[in-house]
């Protein structure tokens, strides 16, 4: 009974999606919203174009993205290999620095690394926290150096669709090859989505680390620490199943015996209101925000117990195997 | 998980340094798929785009279908007399005058045109240009043809919209100005063998030590310990040779190869290739590329883009969205790029050779 509840919970979510994508679909079939969404690409270009950077590891060529005024770069962790490893990094100028490697993930390909300081700000831009929604359908481009850094011909881009989500990568049908490993993928709001990893026979089969797994080890990352594995599962282990009540409000529909949240002291009829500083307001929304939370990590939710606000801590644990 | 999921592409390798100075490893492998650790999530399907709605997908695709109709009125296909597909044309002339690409259709009178609503044609050669890598020639009989509208390309810039058509059934594809417009240099033709440096002791020929990643030498069949004894009727004893007959021509031309294999003598008709590719994808690093051109360089001037197409629909027209042909498709070079010869770069001088073809000089009465 209690693996019922969780399989349930992402069934749900599922559904949402789906709907979701056919009713966007409809909209986009004439030519002024492809000019659009060209008007769009064709202003964010050069406000990240700067970030984009050649790296350069002796091994090979690759790409990678500045996300941070102090200059960490995201790329892929087969671009890097290990930490502490010095790379020559090409500038979209031209003009060439090194960085060292930070963390990396080596089952979600993610990884960090730390330009050298150059005693004034790096270009950066801003990484998107709102993993869920790259969802299928919505338009996106990416960046990279395909083949390595050529001066004459710059950065390349491509634009394309998401053609699906899955708990740790986007694939799209933005067209990659090698060299873009590592590499951004962006949304029309200029933030990075996903980082360039993987290619596949078919043009349409282009995959890329969403920012999940980099939000979930951050730290680790940051910490030049590989994460080889990273517990079962999507992220951290709550243990609650929702619904939606009359009141159109997130309600505990049930606690699974032994989980952290029958730990913490949550229960069936508590009205979720928040996670951390977030507002949580529907199924989707919450599945998604703990999922993007390791196990381990800390989270304090925001419950509404028969009319009264309560803030309960809940250190999320591993999620149970089947048959456990 | 569909089927497709577990169709992986090879892995990339390190290229050998010593055949290939300028190839570096390109990094964006695949390796093990991800998902097959996600057990739990594997009951559970995600929402997949359907085809229909991707970038190139047919809903997507009604977007463009009006604007489209002007670039497939003046495309048209090169096919072989037996019907095969050859490459793509650009309709310049309502009295029949076509441009396609000189390279990938060596000899006219072994083609013929086929327009899109089913007529054929015989092709007469006007002009050859190898700087563009274009034909001009002009379909025998036919007339009132739908020619292309030129627009200017000074005005393009990243990011937007282009098309063009694809395929025998001459669908619409979209796709984007995707890098800088330049000049793409030229490095010569390449069979796309390694060789021994040393002039073998028993003084006859050149010996192959090793074949290049779907290179001209693999296609036609050549392989390492073969010893090359002539290109081109012109006899090999040395390496320098090798290179010296193979770069002066140019890539789509055909030479005849004699060579040694286990002592018997034999021939072969290679079709070279641009060397630059040649040499960038020696052990297969532009993996899933669909295909490439066999010229992919020295243009004098050209556009990126990023157009699904391939290699047969060079030679068709490239549109913006407002239907004017800014282009000419001339090279698919990799996975993410094609090129175009904007139209600036040679209507001028292809419009005096048609208007020299139309008006012939009058014949001087011998004195």
């Amino acid at each position: 009974m209690p693996h019922f509840v969780p399989r349930f919970l992402r069934l749900t979510a599922t559904l949402l999606v789906a709907l979701t994508s056919v009713a966007e679909a409809a909209e986009q079939n004439d030519l002024a919203s492809l000019l659009r969404i060209q008007a769009e690409v064709q202003k964010r270009l050069p406000q990240v174009r700067p970030s984009l950077v050649a790296i350069q590891t002796g091994g090979g060529t690759a790409s990678g993205v500045i996300i941070s005024s102090t200059g960490l770069i995201l790329t892929a962790a087969h671009v890097v290999d290990k930490p502490g490893r010095d790379i020559r990094v090409v500038l979209d100028d031209g003009s060439v620095t090194t960085a060292k490697s930070l963390g990396l993930d080596q089952a979600t390909d993610a990884a960090l690394a730390q330009l050298k300081d150059r005693g004034k700000p790096w270009p950066s831009v801003n990484l998107s926290r709102e993993v869920v929604k790259a969802q299928p359908g919505e338009w996106c481009f990416a960046l990279g150096h395909p083949g390595g850094f050529d001066k004459a011909r710059g950065a390349v881009l491509r634009v394309g669709k998401i053609v699906k989500q899955t708990a740790n990568s986007l694939h799209t049908d933005c067209v990659l090859m090698g060299g873009d490993s590592g590499g951004p993928l962006f949304n029309l709001a200029g933030e990075v989505i996903g980082i360039h990893s993987q290619i596949w026979e078919n043009r349409d089969q282009n995959v890329h680390v969403s920012m999940a797994p980099f939000l979930r080890s951050w730290e680790a990352m940051q910490a030049s620490q590989v994460i080889k594995t990273w517990g079962v599962g999507a992220g951290g282990y709550l243990g609650v199943a929702t619904r939606m009540s009359d009141a159109v409000e997130l309600e505990v529909a049930d606690v699974i015996d032994g989980s952290p949240a029958q730990k913490a002291g949550v229960r069936v009829g508590d009205v979720i209101l928040g996670v951390n500083s977030d507002a949580m307001t529907d199924q989707q929304q919450f599945t998604a925000t703990i999922k993007t939370k390791a196990a381990g990590d800390l989270v304090t939710l925001l419950l509404r117990t028969d009319g009264k606000e309560r803030k309960v801590p809940v250190t999320l644990a591993q999620r149970p195997r089947e048959g456990e | 998980m569909t089927k497709d999921e577990f169709r992986m592409t090879k892995e990339i390798s390190m290229p050998n340094a010593q055949t290939s100075p300028r190839a570096s490893r390109w990094l964006l492998s695949a390796f093990a798929i991800l998902h097959s650790s996600f057990s739990l999530l594997a009951e559970s399907p995600r929402p997949t785009l359907p085809p229909e709605q991707r970038t190139n997908g047919k809903q997507t695709l009604v977007a463009v279908g009006k604007v489209a109709q002007p670039v497939l009125a003046c495309s048209a296909r090169i096919e072989s007399l037996l019907g095969r597909p050859v490459c793509a044309a650009t309709i310049v002339g309502i009295d029949g005058y076509i441009l396609t690409k000189a390279s990938e259709a060596p000899d006219l009178e072994k083609v013929r045109l086929k327009l899109t609503e089913g007529r054929t044609a015989e092709l007469r050669e006007i002009h050859r240009d190898v700087r563009f890598d274009l034909v001009l020639a002009q379909a025998v009989g036919l007339s009132k043809l739908r020619a292309a509208n030129f627009g200017a390309t000074r005005s393009l810039s990243h990011g937007q919209w282009l098309c063009s058509s694809s395929g025998a059934s001459r669908e619409p594809r979209i796709g984007i100005i995707s890098a800088n417009h330049r000049q793409i240099p030229g490095n010569g033709a390449a069979l796309g063998i390694r060789m021994d440096e040393k002039a073998p002791k028993e003084a006859q020929g050149v010996r192959i030590i090793g074949i290049a990643t779907d290179s001209p030498a693999e296609a036609a069949g050549l392989q390492a310990e073969d010893v090359i004894l002539s290109i081109a009727d012109e006899p090999v004893a040395q390496f320098k040779r090798v290179h010296e007959i193979v770069n002066k021509r140019q890539p789509g031309e055909y030479v005849e190869v004699r060579y040694l294999r286990e002592g018997k003598e034999e021939s072969c008709r290679v079709r070279l290739a641009s060397r630059t590719k040649v040499i960038q994808n020696w052990e297969g690093e532009d993996f899933a590329n669909g295909g490439i051109s066999l010229r992919t360089d020295g243009f004098p001037d050209a556009l990126q883009h990023d157009i699904p197409l391939a290699p047969s629909d060079m030679g068709g027209p490239l549109a913006t969205l407002d239907g004017k042909i800014v282009g000419i498709n001339i090279a698919r070079v990799d996975r993410v790029t094609t090129f175009a010869l904007p139209v600036e770069s040679f209507w001028t001088e292809i419009q005096q050779w048609i208007n020299a073809d139309r008006h012939p000089p009058k014949a001087q009465a011998a004195e």
